[in-house]
């Protein structure tokens, strides 16, 4: 993975595109139903729905396109930042092909823009946090709980701290 | 004093700006008594027309940030903007300082750039 950051966005690009597309390629309404089904009166949108997708993964993020072509310059941010510190494997949504997704996930955190982007399930915040984090540190400490060890801790010795 | 964050707006900053920017500037100045405050109409480099008025960027500087992390910062940011935000305004840059930060660290990231084919 660390070999592929370094080599180039484009085999980066296409390394994400290879790790997501069994998930992020689809459209979401399939992509929620092959997930167990509507359960009770919820859609993509719902508490239920969003509350099982922020949890699928260690690092979840809600955003414009895809990680392999982004459709907004706030969304490539969050997925460029990902990819500096070598997160490549991840679940990205793309709210623009599913409207109730993309009102539900505002509901849910209470948050009225997209990206969002969520560690362990808890949401941390959009693009503008997301670059504070990797720019303090905090994003390197924060992928460490996870499991998830920075690239940048490799590429680089002195990671400044504010 | 002008921050960096007008330096790099390029060309949407006339005067006090469009409504929305007035409307912002009145009402966050009302929510978080800033000691420095800049509204910033992004829209021309999202493809909107100058005066479009639906993407901004703010740098708030405000005392009332202490203690607080980024997200909760950005929360009192916008509820001041609640109705703006459910409204035309769709996107929402936030830098949120305490007037100590905003003194020893003056500076802004740049603006993402625009990819286009955005929309709310």
């Amino acid at each position: 993975m660390r070999a592929v950051v370094r080599s180039g966005w484009r085999i980066g690009a296409a390394a994400a595109a290879a790790a997501l597309r069994g998930r992020a390629g689809r459209p979401l309404s399939q992509a929620a139903g092959e997930g167990g089904g509507a359960e009770g009166g919820g859609g993509s949108g719902s508490r239920e729905a969003v509350e099982r997708l922020v949890r699928e993964h260690p690092v979840v993020v809600f955003m414009k396109g895809s990680p392999a072509q982004p459709l907004c310059g706030f969304s490539n941010a969050v997925v460029q930042i990902l990819r500096l510190h070598g997160v490549e494997d991840y679940r990205a949504h793309d709210v623009l092909q599913d409207p109730d997704l993309r009102q539900g996930i505002k509901d849910y955190s209470n948050w009225p823009t997209i990206p969002q982007v969520y560690l362990n399930g808890e949401f941390v915040g959009g693009c503008d946090i997301l670059l504070q984090m990797h720019q303090n540190g905090d994003l390197v400490e924060e992928l460490k709980k996870l499991g998830i060890r920075s690239a940048l801790l490799d590429a680089e010795k002195d990671q400044e701290k504010k | 004093m002008r921050g960096p964050l007008l330096a790099a707006a390029g060309g949407a900053m006339g005067g006090a700006g469009g409504p929305l920017a007035r409307t912002i500037r009145a009402k966050l100045t009302a929510a978080l008594q800033p000691t420095h405050l800049e509204v910033r109409d992004d829209s021309p480099r999202h493809g909107g027309p100058p005066g479009a008025e639906t993407h901004f960027g703010v740098l708030v500087v405000s005392g009332r940030f202490a203690g607080l992390p980024p997200l909760q910062r950005h929360r009192l940011v916008h509820e001041a903007l609640r109705a703006e935000l459910a409204g035309p305004l769709h996107a929402l840059q936030v830098i949120a300082r305490t007037p100590e930060q905003w003194q020893s660290d003056p500076h802004v990231p740049p603006a993402p750039p625009c990819l286009g084919g955005s929309k709310r």
